[in-house]
């Protein structure tokens, strides 16, 4: 992608999160947020997280790939325990970066 | 003399939000570097931070440029994903729809998660003054969010640049991913759609520019859908 088509994505985007922020204090200020959109939110969030994990880790180049010989899915596993384990975002960020560390000396 | 009590309002509103950049600031940063490593300018990294002012979706259209994705995939994922400030701004309307356009117009701009948890809080307070002047004090939590995060996108882009790439600081991201998801997994619907959309993007990952991962999400938001009405059904 060309910086000026970035560029242009980071405009779209921004003035679009700009609107969903202006929406119900400015735009539909009268108006009260209709139910089906608020149950669509609460789920967004837990969606595209999953999503970009599961690309992240076992997906690349368009194609399927369990690496399993290379440090950072086990890295991400040690990740998942300590999240589930502690609900630190920090906690969690930093045993994943000390496990990938560690098993990139192991492999 | 008459800016005296708006003042007082801003810079509490300032103070109430500060303890929060600490958990904003490592964010910011890891933002910072990994835009460096997917090659984003840096100039152009900072003013994304000014102009999208959204932690979550900034971080994914990084992740998403790094993965080679497209315009629409991104634009798309990144859209979804900021939805859910339609909620924040329906849970401020109440407080704020007396307001001036203009000073609307500007609150919305600080409008994020982390200053709606604090100004919510003002404003289920009772106020002091005679005049309602919790506007300001939004205001300054909004613009101590801002500040912190621009300032912590800086460091990063600038600790970015020195650090070498085999310390593989990028992986913070999906880690970051990790724990954001474990922390919002409480609820069978929102199970479900993890899930789904989890096996979604490995099923479509075929598809170009990274479409599959729009696909994966939306499988997944119907998931979810089917899962609340599923349980509703059942009681």
């Amino acid at each position: 992608m060309t910086t000026n088509t970035l560029l242009l994505l980071l405009v779209l985007v921004g003035a679009l999160t700009y609107l969903y922020r202006y929406a119900m204090i400015g735009l539909f200020a009268s108006r009260s947020l209709p139910g089906w959109l608020h149950a669509l939110c609460r789920h967004i969030a837990p969606a595209s997280f999953a999503a970009l994990t599961a690309s992240g880790l076992f997906v690349a180049g368009g194609e399927v790939v369990f690496a399993l010989d290379t440090p950072r899915p086990w890295a991400a596993l040690v990740a998942v325990l300590v999240a589930w384990r502690t609900r630190n975002v920090l906690a969690t960020i930093g045993a994943g970066m000390a496990a990938l560390y560690l098993f990139k000396l192991l492999f | 003399m008459r800016d005296k009590p708006r003042l007082a309002e801003f810079l509490a509103g300032c103070r109430d939000e500060s303890p929060l950049l600490l958990g904003v600031a490592p964010f910011g940063m890891i933002y910072g570097i990994a835009a460096l490593a997917a090659g984003v300018p840096a100039w152009l990294a900072q003013l994304a931070s000014a102009i999208v002012f959204a932690g979550a979706a900034q971080l994914v259209i990084v992740q998403m440029l790094a993965a080679g994705a497209g315009f629409v995939p991104i634009a798309l994922t990144s859209g979804l994903l900021n939805l859910r400030h339609v909620l924040y701004s329906a849970s401020m309307a109440e407080y704020v729809r007396h307001l001036p356009r203009r000073w609307r117009l500007l609150l919305a701009y600080v409008l994020t998660d982390e200053a709606y948890a604090v100004a919510v809080l003002r404003y289920q307070r009772r106020e002091t003054a005679t005049a309602d002047l919790r506007h300001w004090y939004f205001l300054g939590a909004g613009f101590t969010l801002w500040a912190g995060w621009q300032l912590s996108t800086a460091a990063g882009l600038l600790f970015g640049a020195t650090i070498p790439p085999e310390w593989e600081l990028d992986f913070a991201v999906p880690l970051t991913f990790i724990a954001l998801l474990t922390l919002l997994l409480r609820e069978r619907a929102g199970q479900a759609a993890a899930l789904v959309a989890g096996l979604g993007a490995l099923a479509f990952a075929a598809l170009p520019y990274k479409l599959g991962l729009v696909a994966a999400i939306l499988l997944g938001l119907a998931a979810g859908a089917w899962t609340v009405r599923r349980l509703e059904r059942a009681r």
